[in-house]
């Protein structure tokens, strides 16, 4: 018996498996390459039913009114590095052109090109275009005070990045609490032609992150100052609490924020407040892969309702005075501050959740989810259902389903679009 | 004459069979400086293979040091090229270079499709993580039931079947703290590495929570490899691919 059994191990450990066996490893694929190079090519196709009561299809839109609009969009990105000894050039490229039911949309940037200098593994020094993604919010980042703001409803989404000189210290220190301190600190120029839309130009702007792993929490302390925009310090950190939970939080103040704003005559002015804007959010992870994301943002950059009103309520004046006159006058000094007042997130608290299952009902490379943004004051909402296919290799399909609600000047109830469905194929090389 | 015959057969018995010499948690140390050295960098390919038989590859490049430091590099699909996993001790992130920052996960997240998870890609010494519990002998195999030292480790609960003469497991169930099965890991073709390194170069696994879907995971070039620890950061994530 015991023969037996030693036999059927002994085959076990030595046979190859007929499944194992059909696998083998490519020589060339084990060996490094000094140019490594991808990307990928997209299509995506979107469907919007027009919010018609909308202060901003109002704006945009008054003088061809209506109730749908299609558009077709391709992307491809490029990225890629070459390396020689200590030295790396690393970019990401991207270009894009839509058309849609109005016009012809068309764009290329570099969204990061640098040279990376790392003469040891504990320094680095890296000069150029470059993306530096500060915070560990998942959908906000009060602290990212060197980054362009991202889009809540896809923060995996490349960004551009801003020119400058980034120098990395590392230190590792093994068997104490403390486990790692790195500092990281930038040197970011504004310029004619160089970063023009960070700030005020003709200065250089300096950002430290000081980061310590201490007692299993990434913690990460963050200045800024500079002339190009008010100086502001922030606090960010990130702990697993359990196997299947993560916590996370930010905060950033601002001395004086200079924050802009529609007065009772719906004349700009500029206000300067001490600005404390702060998240905290909770990442979990059941046994059946069911991810949840939730955050609670609250926005003092922000606008009150009684703020946000004066805008809406200018837009409404602005509609009244060209269906009776012809007149834009209060249309134009709308659309002139348009910018500040339907960026993402104009509110100022916001309660954010994602769900997201994967490979339910034993489909692998399924992952359905739903994505839920509330503004807390007004009580306006953003629900986008999607699901997500990767079992084709290198492809990706995406559809999602945006629907948005909440009653009359209520930042969603005033949005572009009732609802949007959208298809986007994704294919990597 | 009877105890020279007494010392020749205690002899005999402890060249035939030297993981009766050991206990438990001697045994499970000499069974993870056999899977993988201390300090080593290695490359392994991902197989996930779906009922109707379609399968989809990844390649990883991994580098770890000492008992709680694993890196992992996806060199292929082109769809997760670039992706890369830091271990050090419970802590774990993931790096997407869309992203373009290391975002904080947990053990039991998968980073690709499939039965393979996080805590398998970036897996450390048994002993760092499990304390033996209990110890059975089975004949040609040892029965190790393993117990998680915290409650941050993916698998509350391992039964590892350790093959008695090539101190490898065989095979390895995993449960929650629930008690639930998460899946099964069947260690193969054992084939020696050099420096030393002699295991299984193929790792199969099933689970309960994926009916009929099945993840194959092999082992090349294994070497031993001595890292400065500050490669193991959250600053040289996005600079992983430099090592190979």
């Amino acid at each position: 018996m015991r023969t037996k059994s030693a036999a059927l191990l002994g085959l076990a450990l030595l046979a190859p498996p007929a499944m194992a066996a059909d696998f083998a490893f490519d020589p060339a694929e084990l060996e490094g390459n000094q140019l490594a190079w991808g990307g990928y090519a997209e299509f995506k196709g979107e469907h919007s039913d027009l919010n018609q009561q909308g202060a901003l299809r109002n704006l945009q839109l008054y003088r061809e009114p209506r109730s749908t609009l299609d558009r077709v969009a391709a992307a491809l990105q490029l990225d890629g590095r070459l390396t020689h000894g200590i030295a790396a050039l690393k970019w990401v490229a991207k270009a894009t052109a839509a058309q849609d039911d109005l016009a012809w949309y068309d764009n290329a940037d570099l969204y990061e090109g640098f040279l990376s200098l790392k003469p040891n593994p504990n320094l680095v020094v890296d000069l150029g275009k470059k993306v530096f993604k500060w915070g560990k919010g998942y959908a906000w980042n009060p602290v990212a005070f060197i980054d362009r703001p991202k889009d809540p409803n896809d923060p995996e989404e490349a960004l551009e990045g801003f020119i400058g000189a980034g120098f990395d210290a590392i230190r590792s220190l093994s068997g104490s609490p403390l486990q790692t301190v790195a500092l990281t600190l930038v040197a970011l120029p504004v310029w004619q032609g160089v970063n023009e839309e960070f700030g005020a130009r003709g200065q250089v702007n300096l950002a430290a992150k000081l980061y310590f792993l201490l007692y299993d929490t990434d913690i990460d302390l963050i200045a800024y100052t500079g002339n190009s925009r008010s100086t502001r310090y922030g606090l960010d950190f990130s702990r697993n609490l359990t196997s299947s939970l993560e916590l996370h939080g930010e905060v950033a103040h601002t001395p004086r924020q200079a924050t802009q704003l529609l007065d009772g005559n719906s004349l700009l002015t500029t206000e300067v407040v001490a600005d404390t804007s702060w998240l905290v959010g909770l990442r979990h992870l059941t046994e059946s892969e069911l991810t949840t994301i939730v955050e609670f943002y609250h926005n003092d950059d922000g606008y009150s309702e009684a703020e946000q009103n004066r805008f809406f309520a200018l837009v409404d004046a602005g509609m009244a005075q060209y269906e009776s006159t012809g007149a834009t006058t209060l249309l134009g000094r709308a659309a002139n501050v348009s910018q500040l007042y339907s960026r993402p997130q104009t509110g100022r608290n916001y309660l954010y959740a994602r769900l997201s299952q994967k490979d339910p009902f034993d489909i692998l490379y399924f992952s359905p989810g739903l994505t839920a943004i509330v503004n807390l004051d007004d009580q306006s909402w953003s629900v986008a259902p999607e699901m997500v296919y990767t079992g084709f290799t290198n492809w990706e399909a995406r559809l999602r389903f945006n629907v948005v609600g909440g009653d009359s000047n209520s930042e969603y109830g005033e949005k572009l679009n009732r609802n949007k469905l959208e298809l986007r194929l994704r294919y990597f090389f | 004459m009877k105890l020279r015959t007494l010392l020749f057969l205690l002899l005999l018995l402890a060249l035939a069979a030297p993981a009766w010499a050991l206990d438990g948690q001697e045994l499970l140390t000499k069974v993870d400086r056999n899977l993988q050295p201390e300090s080593y960098e290695m490359h392994r390919k991902i197989i996930n293979i779906e009922p109707n038989g379609s399968k989809k590859e990844y390649l990883l490049y991994s580098v770890k040091k000492g008992q709680d430091k694993v890196v992992a590099l996806f060199l292929a699909p082109a769809s997760d090229k670039g992706r890369a996993t830091l271990r050090l001790g419970d802590n774990m992130w993931l790096y997407i270079p869309n992203v373009g920052k290391p975002l904080r996960i947990t053990s039991l997240q998968s980073v690709v499709g499939g039965v393979f998870n996080n805590a398998d890609i970036l897996r450390l010494d048994y002993s760092a993580e499990y304390n033996v519990a209990a110890m059975q002998d089975k004949g040609e195999t040892v029965l190790l039931d393993l117990k998680a030292k915290s409650g941050s480790v993916a698998y509350d609960r391992l039964k590892m079947t350790v093959d008695r003469k090539a101190l490898v497991p065989t095979v390895l169930e995993c449960y929650a703290v629930s008690g639930m099965l998460i899946k099964t890991l069947y260690f193969k073709e054992l084939k020696d590495f050099g420096d030393g390194v002699k295991r299984p170069s193929v790792v199969e696994t099933d689970s309960p929570l994926y009916k009929g879907y099945k993840s194959v995971m092999l082992y090349a070039k294994i070497k031993k490899r001595e890292l400065a620890d500050e490669v193991f950061t959250l600053n040289y994530l996005p600079r992983v691919e430099s090592l190979r």
